[in-house]
């Protein structure tokens, strides 16, 4: 990474760069492309992978920090600031054009802080209504209920979006229509039993095929972030569960090691194995969900079914654990809430060779199953560079050639000690994604089976003060939930409550990538696609 | 009438925590002068109701997997009749709101329950539909679904376990078991003075 | 014979749709009126035209479904019709196979 710094110096000479773990530096707004396209274009280590944006409120400025990394190596990171002192009208400009991931990112940014980005395409508020009076996570936001009442009167949508142009005499600004005025729109809606959760997808249609997709989301923005804001870090570990409830605890694992990493708590070792273990316990459940669903969204009600009576074990499992189904109560700072119960070895290695016939079961009678067959081969086929280029990991990134395993690049907890498969395809089409969620399962029991047999005695919780201060300073941590990377970043000035807490949600990137691969496609296979990509929505809409 | 027994197949009037609250809803009717004899015809058409009830499920967040474990094959929602999972408002009669629901939502909530057919039920399953939840303090969520459409029964928890679920669904069979289906042409309401 | 099973269809018809009339509640607002979308207002009109492809599909279907309802009856008398029977719904049948191989041939029976 020192000739990454020598060739920035190089660029730009006014560059600052601060002290941090990562190497961190700070540019001006009008600076900030041609440092991109830098990195972008670098002959040995292209920084091609957007991993997040965060918008920021300095206080004095308003501003983004983005994270790179490489798409072939993910260990090697950079972060960089930018900002603008301008509370009015703050402009930035976009990076749209090297990172597609960016386009719903700025959009939240803007819905946000009220940061507008130059020459983005579509600079509509993302998970806000248009109407909606002021940005939220600034610092001076006014959280009056009576400037932002309830509505139930239904609006009309109007499909049009505002940007700003660069051209030769200036900036401009323009409202271009988002759809044509003869196109067939409907509404693949919120309340729908297919979208796993509320997402608002404006189709218009050419007969039975996709034409264009317009991604409204918002339908289950709870303003996660804000709330942090005025929370103690334990508190916060209770909204970590309800965004991805699928990985509550994996989510979980991510925050109080993002905390444990700044206040310097050591972990104990017996918590970490209980810790690995419930992970991929965990990960099993949202992929046997994610499993059942798909099915389910393709017609086979029956496999639905299945897949939810597997998982009714794992449950099972965590409910006499911790006492939590969904939503699991274990992780706290400094180790783990509960010990394992006395039958917990027992249980869970009598589930692995359950599990094994059942995903043999599994194979048997759908995965070759020529309806099966017909609805997911050659269908949504998601490239590798689109997949880089959305951020999109977990299994669907994996399905399209993209090695970015979080456990296995930058690892975490006992990943470096057990041995297990990173499972690639490099079809791409739904159904590499349906077989990679099958195979990660095996995984997980292959993991488990390492570890069963070897936790260690020891204390579970590590001792924590009561008021945990987090040093100045800014921490991130990424882990690998069952959708892909879920990343913690923390920016604390000392206090109690963190500063700036920003969760980087997997699910953003997989339905970001929704109106790239159903274009062309039939509208059953829409349905059939949004099940194979197995996003959640609460995740996206934090 | 009398509260006779209420009775739901295979659990006795006694084992319910709620039968204070049925009396207290039948004497207000009867104050506001709402004949509550039951006869026969009314029995069997509230019989015939409770127990094929269909819900529209309304699942925004995470208690939308709760009722999904309960609607699978371990937690049995079939055997209450419910299993017929209508997402049409049009077919449905119970409008089961899991999960929060935020300003953006609220609109279509009220659309999607004003587009029910009657008879129709409201149950709020979860703390967040309740009353917020543990996101009661936040700038775009709506502090309980009872401030845009009126609810029968509330189920808290944060998921609440499907048996908590079926508990609430339970209480709905009795509370429909005392409606007057049949309504008297003709009869006078004397309004007491509230 | 057939005045009894007349009759009892309208009685039947009737009396369903009465019960429904006359037992159930009475209650309307605006918003029952209008089309389901998943709770969003519907965007414009709905009077459009339509592919040609949906027609072709339901023409086909409409068509093989009245030639399985002409083979129900034919099948519950198929041993006393014997062979001459079997001659004579083969035959009607091989007009209607002429008509599903053109229509494969043409490549209807693709979604385009």
């Amino acid at each position: 990474m020192e000739n990454i710094k020598q060739i920035i110096v190089d660029l730009l000479p006014e560059a600052v760069f601060e002290e941090k773990e990562k190497l961190t530096v700070i540019v001006e707004p009008t600076d900030l492309r041609r440092l991109i396209k830098l990195l972008y274009d670098n002959k040995d280590l292209p920084f091609d992978y957007l991993v997040y944006l965060i918008g920021m409120d300095w206080g004095e400025k308003l501003g983004v920090i983005y994270l790179l990394s490489s798409s072939t190596d993910t260990s090697k990171e950079i972060v960089i600031k930018t900002g603008t002192a301008d509370r009015e009208n703050p402009l930035l400009y976009t990076v749209t054009d090297f990172y597609e991931t960016a386009h719903l990112n700025e959009r939240e940014v803007y819905a946000m802080y009220g940061i507008r980005f130059i020459n983005n395409p579509d600079m509509r508020r993302f998970l806000l209504n248009d109407d909606w009076v002021g940005f939220p996570m600034r610092k001076d936001y006014d959280g009056d209920p009576a400037i932002n009442p309830v509505s139930v009167v239904s609006k009309d949508i109007i499909d049009k979006a505002p940007r700003i142009m660069e051209t030769p005499e200036g900036l401009k600004e323009e409202i271009v229509n988002v759809f044509e005025p003869d196109d067939y729109l409907i509404n693949i809606g919120p309340q729908h039993p297919s979208t796993h959760g509320v997402m608002h997808f404006r189709t218009a249609l050419n007969g039975e095929v996709v034409k264009k997709i317009d991604i409204h989301s918002g339908y289950i923005h709870r303003g996660i972030e804000k709330l942090s804001e005025s929370l103690m870090y334990p508190q916060i570990l209770h909204f970590t569960d309800r965004l991805d409830y699928l990985s509550a605890n994996i989510n979980r694992h991510a925050l109080c090691m993002c905390v444990e990493k700044a206040a310097g708590i050591e972990v104990p070792l017996r918590a970490q194995y209980i810790r690995t273990i419930m992970d991929e316990l965990n990960r099993m459940s949202s992929h046997l969900l994610a499993w059942s669903a798909q099915t389910n969204d393709l017609g086979a009600t029956t496999a639905f079914i299945y897949g939810m009576r597997e998982r009714e074990m794992i449950l099972d499992i965590f409910d006499k654990t911790c006492g939590g189904r969904l939503i699991i109560n274990q992780n706290v700072i400094g180790g783990v809430m509960f010990d394992i119960y006395a039958d917990f070895q027992k249980d869970v290695k009598a589930f692995i060779p359950y599990m094994r016939e059942k995903l043999k079961e599994y194979d048997r009678f759908f995965s070759h199953n020529v309806i099966a067959l017909g609805r997911m081969v050659k269908i949504g086929i998601l490239s590798r560079q689109d997949a880089i280029s959305y951020g999109v990991t977990g299994p669907a990134g994996r399905a399209s050639g993209w090695a970015c395993d979080v456990r296995k690049y930058q690892p975490y907890a006992l990943y470096d000690q057990v041995e297990f498969k990173e499972i690639i395809r490099n079809e791409s089409d739904s159904y590499a994604r349906y077989l990679n969620r099958l195979d990660e399962i095996e995984e997980s029991l292959k993991i488990i089976e390492q570890l069963i047999d070897n936790i260690p005695e020891g204390e579970h919780l590590a001792k924590t003060k009561a008021i945990i201060r987090l040093p100045e300073g800014e921490y991130y941590q990424g882990v690998e939930a069952g959708k892909g990377l879920f990343g913690v970043y923390i920016e604390s000035r000392g206090d109690k409550t963190p500063y700036r807490l920003k969760f980087r949600s997997p699910s953003l990137s997989l339905v970001s990538v929704m109106p790239l691969i159903c274009k062309n496609e039939k509208i059953s296979d829409f349905i059939g696609i949004g099940g194979s990509m197995d996003y959640v929505i609460p995740d996206i809409d934090r | 009438m009398e509260m006779k027994n209420i009775s739901i197949k295979g659990i006795p009037n006694e084992e319910f925590n709620e039968n204070e609250y049925l009396e207290n809803y039948i004497e207000e009717l009867k104050a506001n002068g709402v004949n509550i004899v039951l006869s026969n015809l009314d029995d069997m058409i509230n019989w015939g109701r409770s127990n094929s009830i269909w819900p529209l499920i309304f699942a925004t967040s995470c208690c939308g997997i709760e009722f999904m474990s309960a609607a699978a094959a371990h937690h049995d929602i079939a055997r209450f009749g419910m299993e017929v999972t209508r997402n049409s408002p049009r077919q449905a009669d119970l409008m089961l709101v899991a999960g929060t629901i935020v300003h953006k939502m609220a609109p279509l909530l009220k659309r999607v329950y004003d587009q029910m057919a009657e008879p129709k039920y409201v149950l709020a399953m979860g703390g967040c539909a309740i009353s917020g939840g543990p996101f009661v303090n936040s700038y775009h969520v709506v502090n309980g679904v009872d401030e845009i459409i009126p609810v029968d029964v509330y189920v808290p928890g944060c998921p609440p376990r499907p048996e908590a679920l079926f508990y609430g669904l339970l209480q709905l069979q009795r509370k429909i078991k005392v409606e007057e289906f049949l309504k008297r042409p003709g009869k006078k309401k004397s309004k007491k003075s509230e | 014979m057939f005045l009894v099973v007349f009759l009892a269809s309208i009685l039947l018809v009737v009396a369903g749709l009465g019960m429904a009339i006359l037992l159930s509640p009475k209650s309307f607002n605006p918003q029952k009126g209008e089309p389901y979308e998943c709770g969003i207002p519907t965007h414009g009109t709905s009077w459009m035209q339509f592919k040609a492809g949906y027609y072709l599909y339901a023409i086909l279907y409409l068509m093989f479904d009245v030639e399985a309802i002409f083979l129900f009856p034919w099948a519950t008398i198929v041993r006393e019709l014997g062979l001459p029977g079997l001659s004579s719904i083969l035959f009607f049948l091989l007009i209607l196979w002429l008509g599903l191989a053109y229509a494969w041939r043409k490549g209807v029976l693709v979604w385009k």
